[in-house]
């Protein structure tokens, strides 16, 4: 166990999290049971306003969560420096089995959570409540997820042991190493980048669709999916060796430290945000077809577009920007 | 303007204190014009005040408003009608110490999309109207009841609603004060809008100006209204 | 724009309703300042701690071999050098002179390190050293010698101080002089040090020098930091749990702070949702007025502990943390600033606030709106 401040605030934070999640779900499962419209009762008007407990609970939980995706990225980063052969984020994840797990599990909350919540802002601007089942019923599948996360970070602050001996960026993401990670990591940078280009064109154009005709909110939340992880791939093929101005470098965490001017926080930062408003604009389909959300929907999916456009569009300015200023020249 | 079809109001519900406020009231509030709820202390003038003007709702039966039903609406829309909708003046001001007439004037206004500068010219004249100018920037406990009333007023007309609903208005004024407050009533229903007065004063329910009259006992209704 | 303007309104009343209650918004913001000074102090002090002793050990070299004897540090013999220099990998190895000086004037212990750069006679002092003897360049230091007789040293620099920690106790001689004034035989040194071209190789080299001379210590620089930043985490890790008793304190304060709401406050909100405010507008107003206290904690507190750390020398809690010797009152940590210890300080803090305020806000904010009514 290491007692390092930023690990104390990661469990504090994770704890919070998980607590005002498991206190959601509980109140939606009651909410759920007993949910009656058509009742003029005290009851009725009780469950309405917990439902407005609910979604602050819930507001704060997954905002909270995507804050500490960023600070346990920093925690991992800063604690390189107590592992043998650590020099990065990368290598203390490596450190124990249950790091990379735990980050992939923080990643997808984080997208589940965001959805969740234009969910159930759709859910608010209907005068009936069109969407209470699907939102609680959701957050019943949600809320375990979160707890696991909580539990999976305890174990691997429990699991960390100074002096443990690690591997980091260097051989993990390089292509002499067999790891899945290893395997994944040097696209070729040509390919790669005709990739991204052809992948962010898509959302692009999809999005600048949707935000003008409210359709096709299917396929700009596939793109965004896609767009998601072929730009994660494209960071580890050639945006990280451009910005370390060394092209056998493809670490995804050196990028958040202070020689690097923490350019991965926006990096990531705006990955995220751009995926999730994308991803929003499909899930709301299924919630046209109630008829009181008929008329809002269109409207939020728009918004959803619109938000996927202009986020999409400062990613590759960033992105762009980067490999204008680098030194280095690989395609 | 406002319909109310069997409406029934119960506090407590099966609780051993339970309390049947109201009982199968059906009336219709007229447009542009004043009502006055009348009836002894308890008869449930207060309770049927509050679903008019979209506080609560009714146990069972419907409340319409201009033609849309509002019943089992959640709160939050609730909360949007009577805001824009509604004009309220308390039997007890209920004013917010320590601010002065003028915040006062312009808290229901807060919430809504106008720009911080029109609601407070708007602010200012319906105080200016209401002859309370000079006691603008002073705090309201230290205002007299008569201004502290016409402040309430003003506060209620500041997002320009289409109804007042006023309740016991008279209760805490003196016999002048009272008529020049039914002054004000008839000044409101010149400028176009919907009048709702609880009262068990005849200073008020007696005036001219007074359209209908609806008399309450034990929560009903007790005879035609004139 | 519209938004952005309705947000501002519910600012100014927040702040306006916060001004009303100075009393009671004061003591919490007392309270919750004072919680986040004593985290931020620790964190900002534990962490410049941490960096005096990189920076020393930057400068250490990556390799030490000292001779053991009865689990003591002892003498080197020149002859182990040559055994050490034919191992391979081993660019160069260096024998090396340094000890310990206790001063009975000052009472204080002085590192004396040697430098073939000098000339004999002369001395170069540390900071700390100069102040407490109250030495300047070219005076005299009299220091007595181990055979009991006294030597005259010029002094001919007062070293600066980049790290005071580093050189606040340091004396710099000659090695001959040095061997003369703690009559130190010759053909021996206090310790080795090895360079080996590849850092990487340290801990091979550190092997075999363990297995061909059994007598000895190799020790590897990266294995200094390391056990260094363990035990500074730790160290600061455990102040932290006991300060989590302070935070959790403070939470159960403004736990209570929010949930017993005065008679006032609750026909207030009252009045609020009767003339056409909703449960959102209220819960934004909570949040404007939670934002409002949290920075204005926030700032103070973090504000003070960097004073009280940086400027104030850390005062309150020094001897706790550290507990070096004597020579050290003057230790002024470097300024340091990092956004890390920032964001750890609002997650410890804020975030716990704010959770705790989450549902006694909700309570407040879903008062009946036909409450008032019926006053
Ligand atoms: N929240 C409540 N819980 C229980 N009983 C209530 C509640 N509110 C009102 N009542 C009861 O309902 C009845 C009608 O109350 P209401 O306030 O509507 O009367 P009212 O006509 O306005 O009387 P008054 O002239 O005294 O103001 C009263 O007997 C009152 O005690
Ligand atoms: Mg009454």
């Amino acid at each position: 166990m290491i007692l390092h401040p930023g690990m104390l605030a990661l469990l504090a934070a994770s704890l919070i999290i998980a607590a005002m999640a498991l206190g959601g779900a509980g109140l939606g499962y009651q909410i759920l049971r007993r949910w009656d419209p058509t009742s003029g009762s005290e009851l009725q008007l009780i469950l309405e306003r917990r439902t407005t407990l609910v979604s602050t609970l819930l507001a704060w939980a997954f905002g909270l969560e995507f804050l500490s995706l960023f600070l346990f990225a920093g925690v991992a980063d800063s604690l390189h420096s107590q592992f043998v052969g650590a020099m990065c984020a990368a290598g203390v994840l490596n450190a124990s089995a249950t790091g990379y797990p735990l980050l992939i599990l923080k990643m997808a909350n984080v997208l589940l959570a965001g959805s969740w919540l234009i969910v159930n802002h759709a859910d608010t601007r209907a005068t009936d409540y069109p969407l209470i089942r699907a939102k609680y019923v959701t957050l019943l599948v949600a809320a375990p997820l979160l707890i696991a996360e909580a539990v999976l970070l305890v174990l691997f602050a429990g699991a960390l042991k100074p002096h443990v001996i690690t591997s980091c960026c260097g051989s993990l993401f390089s292509s002499q190493t067999e790891t899945m990670v290893g395997e994944m990591a040097p696209f070729p940078f040509r390919p790669m980048a005709i990739v991204f280009l052809v992948s962010l064109g898509a959302v692009l154009a999809a999005g600048w669709h949707t935000w003008k005709t409210a359709k096709g909110g299917i396929l700009l939340a596939l793109l965004s999916f896609a767009a998601f992880i072929v730009v994660l791939a494209s960071i580890l093929s050639w945006v990280g060796p451009y910005v370390y101005e060394l092209p056998t470098h493809h670490c995804p965490f050196c990028l958040l430290q202070r020689e690097y001017h923490f350019i991965g926080y926006p990096l990531y930062g705006l990955l995220f945000a751009a995926t999730v408003s994308g991803m929003g604009a499909g899930i709301l389909v299924p919630a046209k077809r109630k008829p009181s959300l008929k008329m809002i929907v269109p409207g939020l999916q728009r918004s959803c577009a619109a938000a996927s456009v202009v986020l999409y569009g400062l990613l590759f300015l960033l992105i762009a920007a980067l490999v204008a200023t680098s030194n280095l020249k690989l395609l | 303007m406002i319909e109310l079809r069997d409406v029934t109001k119960i506090y407590n519900r099966s609780r051993a204190n339970e309390f049947v406020a109201l009982r199968n009231v059906s009336f219709g509030v007229p447009e542009r014009a004043v009502t006055v709820l009348k009836g002894p202390s308890g008869s449930g003038k207060t309770t049927l005040l509050t679903l008019m003007g979209a506080m609560a709702r009714p146990t069972s039966g419907r409340v319409l408003l201009s033609g849309r039903e509002i019943t089992s609406l959640p709160e939050r829309f609730l909360a949007g009608i009577r805001r824009s909708t509604f004009g309220f003046v308390f039997q007890q001001l209920n004013l917010i110490r320590g601010l002065s007439a003028l915040e006062n004037v312009l808290i229901p206004a807060y919430p809504t999309d106008a720009s911080y500068a029109s609601i407070r010219g708007r602010g200012r004249e319906l105080l200016a109207r209401m002859n309370v100018s000079h006691r603008e920037h002073e705090r309201v406990e230290r205002l007299s009841g008569g201004e502290a009333q016409r402040v309430a007023i003003a506060r209620a007309l500041i997002n320009d609603p289409q109804a007042v609903i006023a309740d016991e208005p008279t209760a805490h004024l003196d016999t002048k004060l009272s008529r020049e407050f039914m002054e004000i009533v008839a000044a409101m229903k010149q400028d176009g809008r919907t009048l709702i007065i609880a009262s068990h004063d005849p200073i008020v329910y007696e005036s001219p100006v007074v359209d209908a009259v609806l008399p309450l006992r034990d929560g009903m209704i007790a005879e035609e209204h004139r | 724009m519209a938004l952005l303007e309705r947000q501002r309104r519910l600012l100014d009343f927040t702040l306006s309703s916060l001004l009303r209650r100075k009393g009671k918004n004061g003591a919490l913001v007392a309270v919750y300042a004072l919680t986040i000074f004593l985290l931020a102090s620790v964190l900002f002090f534990g962490e410049s701690l941490r960096r005096e002793a990189s920076i020393i050990l930057a400068d250490a070299p990556s390799l030490v071999v000292q001779r053991m004897m009865a689990g003591r540090h002892e003498l080197i013999p020149d002859s182990y050098a040559d055994q050490v220099r034919s191992i391979r990998g081993v660019r160069s190895v260096k024998p090396r002179l340094w000890g310990y000086y206790y001063d009975p004037l000052s009472g204080a212990n002085y590192t004396i390190v040697t430098s073939e750069e000098r000339k004999n006679g002369t001395i170069a002092i540390g900071s700390g050293v100069a102040s407490t003897r109250k030495l300047a360049v070219d005076d005299v230091l009299p220091l007595r010698a181990s055979k009991g007789d006294t030597m005259l040293f010029t002094v001919a620099e007062v070293l600066s101080e980049e790290s005071a920690l580093a050189s606040a106790d340091l004396m710099i001689v000659t090695p001959a002089d040095f061997r003369e004034f703690f009559a130190m035989p010759a053909g021996f040194a206090t310790d080795l040090i090895v360079d080996s071209g590849n850092p990487r190789e340290c801990s091979t080299i550190a092997e075999k020098i363990a297995i061909r001379l059994p007598d000895t210590r190799p020790i590897v620089r990266e294995e200094i930091l390391r056990t260094y930043d363990a035990i500074f985490g730790l160290r600061s890790g455990m102040v932290l749990a006991v300060l989590a008793c302070a935070v959790i304190a403070f939470l159960i304060f403004a736990w209570d702070k929010a949930t017993g709401l005065s008679a006032e406050e609750r026909a207030e909100i009252g009045i609020l949702k009767a003339v056409g405010w909703d449960t959102s507008d209220v819960l934004l107003m909570k949040f404007w007025e939670g934002t409002v206290i949290s920075v204005t904690a926030f700032l103070a507190g973090t504000a003070l502990a960097y004073a009280h750390v940086f400027l104030a020398g850390a005062s309150l809690f020094e001897p706790a943390l550290k507990g070096w010797s004597v020579i050290y009152p003057a230790f002024r940590p470097t300024p340091v600033f990092d956004p890390a210890q920032i964001v750890t300080i609002f997650f410890l803090t804020v975030v716990p606030y704010i959770a705790v305020t989450v549902v006694p806000v909700w309570r407040a904010a879903t008062i009946d709106p036909d409450a008032v009514m019926r006053t």
